[in-house]
């Protein structure tokens, strides 16, 4: 079965030293421009995507992948250390991540996110090598309805960050909703909301916004609300204690879930990290022992947040690799480069290529234990971004956030998003409505409602679209227990806790559920 | 720090030697260019055949303009953003948008857009390429011919994968449909890539999609072509007929092109236009071109200009019926 002159090629490949320092180039620029807010990894490698076309094949795609594996994992820094995702797939990340890093446990944090992530991304990487074929044959069976399902699923993860009032929780997500309406209609091109507003037609940009609502609303609450000098100086150790293995030792379901899954919808054409990083947490929130625990520095939480985001980056090569098709925008860049390169992604690149094809696994590999080797190395800088005065820190997120919404689109309208999201989220946060919420929302209006709508095309009108194909039966039914799951959780009385077998039988520490 | 750092020097260092060579033939000549560099408008996202052939444009224009190119990729309302931007832009020559049928002659004329087709002067065509009907291998129609007999004993039951309203697919089919007097469904799924999908996943029936799109699919047999909407065959497909050799009228070259803000100088233009013209001629450029599965049909300024306004009345004839 195993051709040894294919490894042979792959594996001298990967013992060039340019393909090496183009990797590891492209793995450290990568990380910088991931935690860098608003300058995506979709931006990056479009931008220096053109530059590889003059390179060897063997020397640009690496490079290529290394920013994109960089960005994704970049992204949980600033979510981690001062509540700004760095892209919208580590908006989830945020939550426990920088909740950890105000109690003091900054180190902790950046320390499990980075070996979340390296695992996660080890094991989807093994998965696209095995059995990537079968895996996108099932994939490509998806088709609009399930879609709209997949999306109705990731709704219900509302339920799971909407913290103690649901009906604030429902509000955010419903103005998220209709925020995400604004722009030209998906299928018929009207405009909507946009009140003659040229910079509208696209709708609102959705970096800018967050950016505004997590960062710059959380410098407003810092210059209103100083924190009652809990981690000024006296801090035992900077960025507090290491992150131990009998931690991470039981996290291992966490991670393995949250793997399954983001490699799974990895692999389905469209979906990309932003989606996988909510399912992925509402689902470990679910069959978390402590689920009050979420959003108050639940290790499980980021876990399963970044071990999601980061399975999407392998198994997004999946379509790509079997039928040529893009798993998401940045596999749609890469598509592009590969082909400058005189080679065409799909079917006929495992014919043509599969030495190739080999190496650039053995690459993916290779890369994410450079990540971990790169991640280490940061975190020993990074935690000292604990001890930076306030006063110092915030003026420059709140630079390096300008200049990201800006970057996004070249759009000096982008900067009005910003700052409307920055205040929107204050008063959000003063009044005690959930951000998250309307994040999702915004996230996933757009993609729900075009798939909706495709599916009724589909089946002229008639929803019965959505039971009569067997694959969206399968995830309707998923739907109805995830909402009776969740309503059960929800309705449960309080310090019922003997009908929980799992719980331990622990009391709820907090009436109120927890999250906020 | 400074390990990290090494790598991505040493990268950009011969970045920087590989583009300095390509450009150590600056022209001396006198220009109309405002001394500024030249942002090239992509109004898709990035991804897509346009920014692909945009990246090639800017990362070799230099040499050709005596200017830098800053490629720009400004996606949003199917293009209509980075049109109305660039239309409102001033009209000197240091903002231009890659442009496209859809942009330029097709959805001004039918939907309500924040700009005009005349708020353009067409400065270049780079190339174009027509589209090719396809359907899989397993559908109950394999020909042209077969589909439209198909289309015409279950009405409104053939579904098509179509791209955008008014988009590349949405065009020729509704001019397929027009033709042969069918009628068919269309979903707009967004683009190829999620077209292509639906088609081979067994969601839709056909497809109608640039060679660069559809190409190694009809290579390695998971579709079938049934023809394609130009004047003649394709030389890399001889077996596939135009659509005019089965019957049905329906020609559509979806050219890529640049395109100035109106008001820009005759001379401003001209002097792109021959630039443009310099650059297509190089082998280096076409090298390029060519590995993206791409081809050159070049027009200067004054060519272009008239068979945009053919098309564009073509299009008015077709959609309203003047």
């Amino acid at each position: 079965m195993i051709d040894f002159s294919i490894l042979q090629q792959g594996l001298a490949m990967l013992a060039s030293p340019w393909t090496f320092l183009a990797l590891s180039g492209g793995l450290a620029g990568g990380i910088l421009i991931g935690a860098l807010p608003g300058l995506t990894a979709t931006m990056a490698v479009a931008v220096l995507a053109p530059f590889t076309f003059f390179m060897d094949a063997t020397i640009g795609i690496p490079f290529l992948l290394g920013i994109y594996k960089g960005a994704i994992y970049g992204g949980s820094i600033p979510a981690i250390l001062v509540n700004t995702p760095g892209t919208a797939a580590a908006a989830a990340s945020a939550r426990d991540g920088y909740a950890l890093t105000l109690q003091g446990k900054s180190r902790k944090a950046l320390e499990l996110s980075l070996f979340s992530s390296v695992v996660a991304d080890l094991m989807a990487t093994l998965v696209l090598i095995v059995v990537a074929i079968p895996l996108a044959s099932i994939a490509i069976r998806f088709g609009s309805p399930e879609f709209a399902l997949l999306y109705l699923i990731a709704l219900t993860m509302i339920a799971t960050v909407s913290g103690g009032n649901a009906a604030k929780g429902l509000a955010a997500a419903g103005l998220g909703l209709l925020v995400a309406c604004i722009g030209l209609d998906p299928m018929s091109g009207y405009q909507r909301f946009t009140f003659g507003n040229t910079d509208l037609l696209a709708g609102v940009s959705l970096i800018p916004l967050m950016i505004g609502m997590f960062a710059l609303s959380e410098i407003l609450m810092q210059l209103t609300h100083p924190p009652e000098g809990q981690q000024t100086a006296g801090d035992v150790e900077h960025g507090g204690e290491r992150l131990r293995w009998a931690e991470f030792w039981v996290l291992r379901p966490t991670i393995l879930r949250s793997t399954s899954l983001g490699t799974f919808l990895g692999s389905l054409p469209g979906l990309g990290a932003e989606i996988a990083c909510w399912i992925a947490y509402g689902l470990a929130r679910g069959r978390s022992r402590e689920p009050e625990r979420f959003g108050e520095g639940s290790l499980e939480g980021l876990a399963a947040a970044e071990a999601g985001n980061n399975a999407v980056v392998p198994s997004a090569l999946i379509p790509m690799t079997v039928f040529g098709i893009p798993g998401d925008t940045i596999t749609a860049v890469l598509i592009g480069a590969l082909m400058a390169q005189g080679m065409m992604p799909g079917p006929l690149l495992i014919q043509q290529n599969p030495g190739f094809l080999f190496g650039l696994f053995m690459v993916l590999l290779v890369t994410n234990l450079l990540l971990l080797v790169f991640g280490l190395f940061a975190i020993r800088w990074l935690k000292q971004v604990t001890r930076i005065p306030h006063a110092v820190l915030y003026p420059c997120v709140l630079l390096l956030c300008v200049c990201g919404a800006y970057a996004v689109n070249s759009s000096t309208f982008d900067l009005l998003i910003l700052v409307f999201g920055g205040g929107a989220g204050y008063l959000m946060r003063r009044t005690g409505f959930p951000i998250a919420p309307l994040i999702i929302g915004l996230l996933l209006g757009p993609g729900f409602e075009s798939a909706l709508r495709q599916s009724l095309v589909f089946s002229n009108g008639s929803l019965a679209i959505f039971w009569s194909r067997p694959i969206s039966l399968v995830l309707l039914c998923l739907l109805v227990l995830v909402i009776a799951f969740l309503a059960w959780r929800g309705l449960k009385p309080k310090g019922a806790t003997l009908r929980l077998p799992w719980s331990r039988r622990k009391k709820p520490h907090n009436a109120n559920g927890g999250d906020s | 720090m400074n390990h990290k750092t090494l790598p991505l020097t040493l990268l950009s260092a011969s970045l920087a030697a590989a583009s300095l060579t390509a450009a150590s033939t600056v022209l001396a000549q006198e220009s109309h260019l405002p001394d500024e560099p030249i942002r090239f408008v992509t109004p898709y996202p990035a991804g897509g055949s346009h920014s692909l052939h945009a990246g090639i444009i800017t990362a070799v224009g230099e040499e050709f303009l005596g200017r830098s190119l800053i490629s720009v990729i400004r996606g949003g309302g199917g293009g209509a953003v980075a049109a109305a931007e660039v239309a409102g832009s001033t009209p000197d020559g240091t903002m231009l948008l890659f442009g496209d049928p859809t942009i330029n002659s097709l959805r001004p004329q039918v939907e309500d857009l924040p700009y005009e087709m005349d708020d353009f002067v067409p400065v270049a065509r780079i190339n174009y390429s027509p589209a090719i009907f396809v359907t899989t291998p397993e559908q109950p129609f394999q020909t042209i011919g077969e589909l439209v007999e198909h289309a015409g004993d279950h009405p409104d039951e053939v579904i098509y994968s179509s791209d955008n309203r008014n988009g590349f697919t949405y065009t020729v089919f509704e001019m397929l449909k027009g033709a042969a007097d069918v009628e068919m469904r269309g979903v707009e799924l967004g683009g190829g890539g999620p077209a292509v999908t639906q088609l081979l996943g067994g969601n839709t029936m056909a497809y109608a999609g640039a060679p660069s799109v559809v190409g190694e699919h009809l290579e390695a047999g998971t579709l079938t072509g049934l023809c394609v909407t130009d004047i003649e065959r394709q030389e890399a497909y001889p077996d596939i007929p135009t659509c005019q050799e089965e019957g049905y009228d329906v020609v559509f070259q979806f050219w890529r092109g640049v395109m100035a803000p109106a008001g820009t100088p005759d001379e401003v233009v001209a002097e792109l236009s021959d630039g443009f013209e310099r650059m297509t001629q190089n082998e280096g450029f076409l090298r390029l071109i060519s590995q993206i599965g791409s081809d050159i049909q070049f027009q200067g300024h004054e060519a272009f200009a008239e068979s945009l306004a053919a098309e564009q009345a073509a299009l008015r004839e077709a959609y309203l019926g003047e």
